[in-house]
């Protein structure tokens, strides 16, 4: 890594360190005032500025004579570019026209810049037009040249030298101020530009990182993809030989061996719900699970919902009823609206202690909207926690001696079922009172485009929920299950 | 870098004064600027964005010419010392010939000036430069105050091995002792790199004498002559 190089580290010229237009105003003030004119050069030798004052009828004159032009040519040139002395002196050249010109340098910081030129100027001793101009041309006039000259200003060596310690001052003052606004202005620049490249670099990093954290997250959904289906296989065929035992079709059974299988077939059961959660949050997450849309009655799936979890509500001793009301039927999945209707109630019922109650009701709401709320009697959830009740992996109580069993994935499910029905799903909770959970479907069933866990669709990638509003579409949801925890 | 242009015959030297914020950069060159004649230094710019902060820190031009004629230009820039001015420190670092490192000599400093110390040393790779090679001399400041560390900062020296200079700079003690130290030190680091005395004839006394006889020395160990005792 290497900086590019800095407006400290270069040679600023002198045009850059002062505002010409405001010094050209400068100079011309201060020519008008003393009646010499100001020549400034960088030290190239570019003209900056160039105030003439009286000079124009003399110097024309002259240059109207070919030898007059080529010395005027060979004493400006002198003026302009012949060395001076590197010292906060002026120095002095005398034109063959018996005029004069003082040359100043521009030191800053020990260097020569550029140099001021005063002049022509008439030196006040001067008497008399000299040789070397009045044999410039035998049809020389001396008479009109020294009238031209009167324009021209007198000035004494001691004045000479007064105003131009005052300019030279001036000018120190003023190339000091433009290099610290010049310097101010670039270096500001060069810091913005500086962090904004140590950010960029800073952002890259950040964003390999996060490549390789979701190709990771990746590679762990498919893992949990292909063990879901693997583990499920083998556990179908353990169910199912239970089952057929159970049937007698291995021969009598005891009592003792009827009650040993049947323990077989529950925990098969459930385990085999657990995975299917599982298989449905990697379908999720990797943005496989596809709507099969048909038209839903919701009163149909709330007795379905409510008749498979009875079981487990009754042997808890509790009371699991659902008020019938009048619901137009919505677009939907119905497999996936019952499987989010299951898990609320299984949590219900879970989350409930013995003697609670856990109802179930809908309600049409304005906008062609649909309510279905699970409320139930039990210990409800603190108010830090609801936020985040929905996340995938969440729980509540997250310590290895909790009570309540789960794999924190049923809520996470709803979540993505309903938001991918276009609707939303929400909680609310009185902790020792009891806790309400509300899905909201739109009755036309607009299927949303929806990122898993809700939020992320903007960041593309693979992570898009496909869903398609295929009425006669393979419905590619898991096998049915009577309930995920 | 040092260049030394063989045509202008002209030398130049650029010094930054680094170090944790307070620990007495400015105050350095403030004392600097008193000490040292006005025909041979500019005068003490001091760049100061007050509403954004974006920008903060010192320059100091010193100009002179040893017996040989040769020019020497040296520039004196302090770095700002707050946590956000980062990428300036950078900038301003960039292709410095040497460092004085200006620390507060305290204890309970120690923490916040090897922080600044990696930092300099972060920002100089940045750079392209080496602090294992770059002259670096350490200022040991404040040291009127209690509660004085004596380890002669072996921590920081553990990367570059450069010598301590004890200073008081607000009261200007052991300023011109941190320069002329500083200065020794680039010489030598001069004659490896371009030969100033082997091919350029320029002795170490001439080099610093042409600075230091400029320099109001009265009350300094750096005696009239330019040498230190």
């Amino acid at each position: 890594m290497s900086l590019p190089p800095s407006v400290l580290q270069q040679q600023i010229p002198l045009g850059d360190l002062l505002e010409l237009k405001s010094f050209t105003e400068v100079c011309q003030s201060f020519a008008e005032l003393y009646r010499i004119g100001v020549k400034v050069f960088d030290a190239a030798g570019n003209k900056l500025v160039d105030m003439k004052v009286g000079n124009a009828d003399f110097c024309g004159y002259i240059w109207q004579k070919p030898d007059g032009r080529s010395q005027c040519i060979a004493t400006v040139q002198r003026v302009k570019g012949e060395a001076v002395p590197e010292e906060p002196n002026p120095t002095v050249f005398d034109c063959f026209s018996g005029c004069r010109y003082a040359v100043q340098p521009v030191l800053y910081e020990g260097d020569v810049i550029g140099r001021v030129v005063f002049g022509p100027f008439v030196p006040d001793d001067l008497v008399a037009l000299p040789n070397t101009l009045t044999s410039i041309s035998a049809d020389f006039d001396e008479r009109l040249a020294a009238g031209y000259m009167q324009k021209i200003r007198r000035v004494p060596r001691a004045t000479a030298e007064k105003v131009l310690k005052h300019f030279a001052e001036l000018v120190d003052v003023l190339v000091f101020t433009g290099h610290k606004n010049l310097l101010t202005a670039r270096l500001h620049i060069e810091a913005v530009q500086e962090s904004y490249r140590e950010l960029h670099e800073k952002n890259a990093q950040l964003q390999e990182a996060f490549h390789a954290l979701k190709e990771l997250d990746r590679l762990k959904s498919n893992f949990l993809a292909t063990m879901s289906h693997e583990l499920r296989t083998p556990l179908t065929s353990v169910i199912g030989y239970s089952e057929m035992m159970l049937e007698g079709l291995g021969g009598p059974l005891t009592a003792e061996q009827r009650e040993y299988l049947q323990i077989i077939m529950e925990k098969g059961e459930s385990l085999l719900q657990l995975i299917t959660s599982i298989l449905d949050i990697s379908k999720i997450e990797a943005g496989r699970v596809r709507l099969a849309m048909a038209e839903v009655d919701l009163a149909a799936v709330m007795r379905d919902a409510v008749s498979t979890v009875m079981p487990l509500a009754r042997k808890k001793g509790l009371r699991l009823s659902w008020q019938p009301a009048p619901l137009p039927r919505i677009l939907g999945d119905r497999e996936k609206l019952r499987q989010c209707l299951i898990n609320l109630v299984n949590n219900a019922v879970k989350f409930t202690p013995a003697g609670g109650a856990v109802s179930v009701e809908a309600r049409s709401l304005p906008g062609e909207r649909v309510a279905l709320a699970v409320a139930d009697t039990g210990i409800g959830i603190p108010s830090q926690h609801l936020p985040r009740v929905f996340d995938v992996f969440y729980q509540v109580d997250g310590s290895s001696t909790r009570e309540f069993g789960g794999a924190g994935l049923g809520l996470a499910i709803v979540r993505s079922y309903v938001e991918a029905h276009g609707g939303e799903v929400s909680v609310e909770s009185i902790v020792g009172k009891g806790t309400t959970f509300t899905m909201v479907l739109p009755v036309a069933g607009k299927p949303a485009a929806v990122a898993p866990q809700g939020g992320e669709a903007a960041s593309g990638g693979a992570g898009a929920l496909g869903v398609a509003a295929a009425p006669q579409g393979v419905p590619a949801s898991p096998p049915s299950s009577a309930a995920a925890g | 870098m040092v260049t030394l242009n063989k045509e202008t015959r002209e030398l130049s030297i650029k010094v930054v004064y680094y170090g944790p914020a307070l620990s007495g950069k400015t105050t350095n060159l403030q004392a600097l600027f008193q000490k040292i004649e006005p025909k041979v230094r500019g005068r003490l710019m001091t760049i100061d964005t007050k509403d954004d902060r974006t920008l903060f820190f010192d320059m100091m031009p010193v100009f002179f010419r040893t017996a040989a004629g040769i020019k020497v230009k040296l520039k004196l820039y302090t770095v700002p010392g707050q946590v956000m001015h980062e990428s300036t420190r950078r900038i301003v670092l960039q292709g410095t010939d040497a460092v004085a490192f200006v620390a507060d000599g305290r204890r309970s400093e120690a923490g916040t000036t090897l922080a600044y110390w990696n930092n300099m040393l972060r920002n100089l790779e940045a750079n392209g430069l080496d602090p294992r090679t770059l002259p670096i001399v350490i200022q040991k400041n404040k040291m009127d105050l209690p509660d004085q560390r004596d380890d002669d900062f072996a921590d920081l020296r553990q990367s570059a091995n450069a010598p301590v200079v004890p200073a008081v700079a607000v009261r200007g003690e052991g300023v011109l002792e941190t320069l002329h130290a500083l200065l020794l030190v680039v010489y030598r680091d001069m004659e490896q790199r371009i030969g100033i005395g082997s091919r350029w004839g320029i002795g170490e006394r001439e080099f610093l004498d042409a600075i230091f006889t400029h320099v109001d020395v009265r009350g300094s160990r750096v005696q009239a002559a330019g040498s230190a005792p």
